[in-house]
């Protein structure tokens, strides 16, 4: 069922939703939306080792990329739950989410 | 074009898309929506790629706790839930090294072999038994980091610290 799908195809997704997420984080000032852009960028990352992984030469090593990107997803959402808990304490000391005005380290 | 192959073109379309959309619409709202739909997508392509246990993980980690969580964070920070973000500029610059990067990557990518080799099917049974034995430290470390992480965000959001 997945004969016929290209390298080509999945290699220019990726690429494009890291262009999209890079784009994200360089222009988007909310903070809600620095951790979209991120996540979108992994989320390109994760692809490319959900589709090598198939092609793996042997069975054994070929669960190599989908473990790995099963740590990845999990690491990712542990990344959203540390944003998160930052958006928190960034809007209790400034009254925004905006990072164009968190200027100080400490909050 | 195999049915595969349109399938294929047709949610790569739509992610690109609603990735797009969720970083430029003006309603934080509309963005959980598309960047939700954006995380199904994905999932319905691991499913094209037969890679079950990780559209399902896809599915529940990122369709559903990521997008609460991001609800959840804009829920807490704004008054009005439908109250629109300020428009923030393109900026050439940004979007320049955006299709700067694209390019480079695209680029690149055509120099590599094109192999139309046939991508092996594994059953879920097998990744998870091989996520407890042969990759266990892994799933370990991701444990810790997570336990870590969490003792991280309530000291964050604690009140009244010092």
């Amino acid at each position: 069922m997945t004969a016929g799908l290209s390298e080509f195809g999945f290699l220019a997704l990726s690429a494009a939703l890291l262009a999209v997420g890079l784009f994200g984080v360089l222009t988007r000032r909310n903070f809600v939306l620095l951790l979209i852009a991120i996540e979108i960028a992994m989320n390109a990352a994760i692809l490319n080792f959900v589709y090598f992984a198939g092609f793996a030469p042997t069975a054994a090593s070929g669960l190599d990329g989908q473990a790995t990107a099963v740590v990845l997803i999990g690491f990712a959402a542990t990344e959203v739950a540390v944003g998160l808990a930052i958006v928190l304490a960034l809007n209790r000391a400034r009254g925004s989410i905006n990072v164009a005005e968190a200027t100080e380290l400490k909050l | 074009m195999s049915l595969a192959e349109a399938a294929f073109v047709l949610l790569a379309l739509v992610a690109v898309v609603t990735a797009l959309a969720a970083l430029l619409v003006r309603e934080l709202v509309h963005t959980i929506m598309w960047v939700a739909i954006f995380f199904v997508d994905l999932a319905l392509i691991y499913f094209l790629l037969n890679a079950t246990f990780l559209g399902v993980l896809q599915l529940g980690v990122y369709a559903g706790a990521v997008t609460v969580l991001l609800l959840f964070g804009i829920m807490v920070t704004r008054k009005r839930i439908f109250s629109r973000e300020a428009a923030t500029g393109l900026g050439a610059g940004p979007v320049a090294l955006a299709l700067l990067a694209f390019l480079f990557v695209l680029t690149a990518v055509g120099e590599l072999p094109q192999g139309e080799s046939v991508p092996i099917a594994y059953a879920p049974a097998a990744l998870s038994a091989a996520l407890f034995s042969t990759y266990g430290p892994w799933v370990l470390l991701l444990g810790l980091t997570m336990l870590t992480s969490v003792s991280g965000a309530i000291y964050l959001v604690r009140e009244g610290r010092e």
